[in-house]
């Protein structure tokens, strides 16, 4: 797996390619919390357009990105879901926690959704 | 995942281990070799019949079971013993994980609302999902996991 970031405007896209399972999904975490947490950028955009494989354990680091977002009062979005990472996001019926987006002209583009 | 005009019970691309079939594996508890395990779970799954959707679905059940033996039965430990069974029966495809770690039984996981925010068990609901056939079982020192997915799931539930 490859996870990289590069700055576009206000927000954070953050690519990442591969897999992501229990053995590399720390690595992710660990990207997500250090720009929420540590930089606080104010909008972190997660391409997954890119991931061939994504489980539960992959999932878990995408939902603290969540949570911590809501607690920081950023923005935590992710676009260009891969068939791996719709199907796992289905099947864990958290695709409709996430604020999602087809491609990343939308997701930069995305307006606050309301509260 | 994608479209494909394959027929349900033959094999997605030219395999030669197709018809009935057993292969057994025996990996370390190291997260590192998960990727192995599922290059071989998925061409087994193709090889047995399913489609690539299906495939992919099966390795993702078993990957989240290895996880959970992981995690839970063996603790972290990544230089324990994990055996795969992976039985071909020509209408389905049964698959036994065995372990000796600590005892777990993957239903004691609770499986957390779906949809909301939690830090995980979303694993043991992925495997139910997707497998038709679950049980777990403590043989003396072991654990047993016997999934069974059916190869004419689709067909009959018009899924």
């Amino acid at each position: 797996m490859q996870i990289a970031t590069r700055q576009a405007g206000e927000s954070t896209i953050v690519d990442v390619v591969g897999d992501i399972d229990l053995y590399n999904s720390p690595e992710v975490r660990k990207v997500l919390l250090g720009l929420l947490k540590e930089k606080r950028v104010p909008r972190v955009v997660v391409n997954l357009k890119s991931v061939k494989y994504i489980d539960s354990s992959g999932v878990a680091s995408l939902v603290e990105g969540l949570k911590v977002s809501r607690d920081l009062r950023s923005r935590f979005i992710l676009f260009g879901l891969s068939p791996a990472a719709r199907e796992v996001l289905e099947l864990t019926r958290l695709i409709k926690v996430f604020e999602v987006y087809d491609n990343e002209e939308e997701a930069l583009r995305g307006e606050t959704p309301s509260p | 995942l994608s479209e494909s005009k394959h027929e349900p019970g033959q094999p997605s691309h030219g395999c030669s281990a197709a018809g009935e079939f057993a292969v057994k594996l025996e990996l370390a508890s190291d997260p590192k070799l998960l990727g192995i395990a599922r290059a071989a779970i998925e061409e087994m799954a193709r090889c047995a019949g399913f489609s690539e959707d299906d495939s992919y679905a099966i390795t993702l059940a078993l990957c989240e079971a290895l996880t959970n033996i992981i995690r839970h039965a063996y603790e972290g430990r990544t230089d324990q013993g994990i055996q795969l069974t992976f039985r071909c029966l020509g209408d389905r495809l049964e698959i036994i994980l065995s372990d000796n770690g600590r005892g777990f039984d993957p239903e004691e996981v609770e499986i957390p609302p779906l949809g909301e925010l939690r830090p995980g068990g979303w694993g043991r609901h992925i495997i139910t999902q997707v497998m038709d056939e679950v049980q777990y079982e403590r043989r003396q020192e072991t654990n047993v996991l016997r999934m069974v997915k059916r190869l004419n799931r689709a067909e009959r539930t018009g899924d």
